[in-house]
């Protein structure tokens, strides 16, 4: 007896950890976003540390302030706001960027540019994209599209969320495509590494249709 | 700012006297909406997935047979006996006349294929596996579906929004004809017209009046936005009077 009530009472006590862990891990599928003590701005390291900051952060900070739509140009006339294509990168960086630097090496690999005689040379043949990793992703079953949402909003910036302080876009009628992302995306560009900041259920479409009079039509997104 | 949506009436007439039977359209429909291939397997158990299909009819006795093609879709029934019986309302009408069919709502009962008199609801039976080289030709704008689902022609709604979304950003209302669907764009005889029936002027709701137009199964009363035109026949008596004596 002395031996086996232990025993008992340790497996007890073991279910119930399995238990509260399976419990946890249900309401957070269930909220669909990280919860707090799992570390609320969990995200991945991308395969280059590409620092938002230095390319789309505001200009007094030490950004650049580069428009959203620079890389990510086909959002404002496509469904998908598409990841550039390494030449872009290559564009700039061919001639821009330290040579020490252990992220650009990566980049000048994946583009293909190396310097031969003095010269730099960018080698198409040479170039791979890289594998960047999602970290907005929609299920498969909804279609969602971006040029329409920017549409309406660069028309509506009422609706605009999330508006980064160092905008000023109060009380205008019309505002620029990279002024609107951060309704669902956040203020990306202060951003050491991206992460998702709305939890992008459908829910909140719901919501945001509703208050716009957008479509709330099954059809309107699941097809 | 409301987002206006008028409330439109889609439809499609398809003219059986200019179908010659390619198949284009079903081979069209399948590419389009990420349809699963057939196999033999499929063939034998009866689990074929088309979501259009041609059927053939012969007319006449020999030597003088014609044969006769009848291409048919989901026929879009205003009264849709698929829509009341689902349980998870997976399948309902939306106000531009379309059958929906939700896929991630739909939970597998059958039911509304057992309900639907013209068989054009497919049920996934297996997961859809494409061969390796296919995979990159899905077409992104719809959804594949997984096992357990039923699927149906969509009226290639995902053609209707992309026309919809261009005239909106364009600040201008739709055009009569600018959306087609893809067997439409397939058909070499152009026996297929899609369009807007609420609309007095389009070209559908004009063909749609014509002497020739019929309904399948008109006596079930689903009032399908389907509209077929009958094959031209040699006189008009024999027309009237295989009209007036059809049941379905
Ligand atoms: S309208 Fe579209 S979904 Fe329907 S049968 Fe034709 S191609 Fe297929
Ligand atoms: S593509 Fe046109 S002609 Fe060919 S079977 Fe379909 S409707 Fe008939």
């Amino acid at each position: 007896m002395k031996v086996i009530v232990p025993i008992i009472g340790l497996g007890g006590l073991s279910t119930i950890a399995i238990l509260a862990i399976l419990f946890a891990g249900l309401i957070n599928a269930w909220l669909g976003q990280p919860l707090p003590v799992l570390g609320f701005e969990q995200t991945f390291d991308q395969p280059i540390n590409f620092p938002h900051t230095k390319h789309a952060g505001p200009v007094t900070e030490g950004g650049l302030g580069m428009d959203c739509t620079y890389c990510h140009r086909t959002v404002e006339n496509s469904s998908s706001a598409h990841v550039p294509a390494v030449e872009l990168c290559a564009s700039c960086h061919r001639a821009i960027g330290s040579e020490n630097s252990e992220e650009l090496k990566k980049l000048r690999e994946s583009a293909g540019i190396y310097s031969e005689n003095n010269q730099v040379i960018v080698d198409p043949k040479k170039a791979s994209p890289i594998n960047w990793k999602r970290v907005h992703r929609l299920p498969d079953h909804v279609r969602f599209v971006h040029s329409a949402h920017i549409n309406y909003l660069t028309n509506n910036p009422g609706a605009i969320k999330n508006i980064p302080e160092h905008l000023n876009i109060y009380g205008k009628e019309n505002v620029l495509s990279s002024e609107v992302c951060s309704t669902c995306h956040g203020d990306v560009a202060n951003m050491e590494q991206v992460h998702q900041v709305e939890p992008l259920k459908m829910g909140q479409c719901v919501n945001c249709h509703r208050e716009n009079g957008g479509p709330t039509d099954c059809a309107a997104c699941h097809h | 700012m409301v987002i206006e949506n008028k409330d439109r009436n889609w439809g499609m007439v398809i003219d059986t006297d200019k179908c010659t039977g390619c198949n284009g359209c079903v081979i069209a429909c399948q590419v389009e909406n990420n349809v699963p291939l057939n196999d033999q397997n499929k063939f034998e158990r009866g689990r074929v997935m088309s979501w259009m299909r041609v059927e053939r009819y012969w007319e006449g006795e020999f030597p003088e047979v014609k044969a006769r093609f009848i291409p048919i879709p989901c026929q879009h029934c205003a009264n849709a006996p698929c829509e009341p019986v689902c349980p998870v309302y997976a399948t309902y009408h939306n106000n531009e006349g379309m059958n929906i069919q939700v896929y991630n709502r739909c939970v597998g009962t059958r039911y509304c294929a057992n309900g639907c008199p013209y068989i054009v609801r497919f049920f996934n039976y297996w997961e859809p596996i494409w061969p390796e080289e296919m995979r990159n030709h899905l077409n992104p704008d719809v959804t594949v579906r997984s096992r357990g689902i039923m699927e149906k022609c969509s009226f290639c709604i995902q053609r209707i929004r992309r026309g919809a979304r261009k005239a909106k950003e364009e600040n201008r209302e739709l055009e009569d004809g600018e959306i087609t669907t893809a067997c439409q764009d397939a058909c070499s005889t152009q026996a297929i017209t899609f369009g807007d029936l609420n609309d007095p002027e389009s070209k559908v709701s004009k063909l749609s009046k014509d002497d020739r137009s019929y309904t399948l199964m008109p006596h079930l009363n689903t009032d399908p936005n389907v509209i077929y035109l009958a094959s031209i026949k040699e006189n008009k008596e024999e027309f009237q009077e295989e009209k007036a004596n059809s049941h379905d």
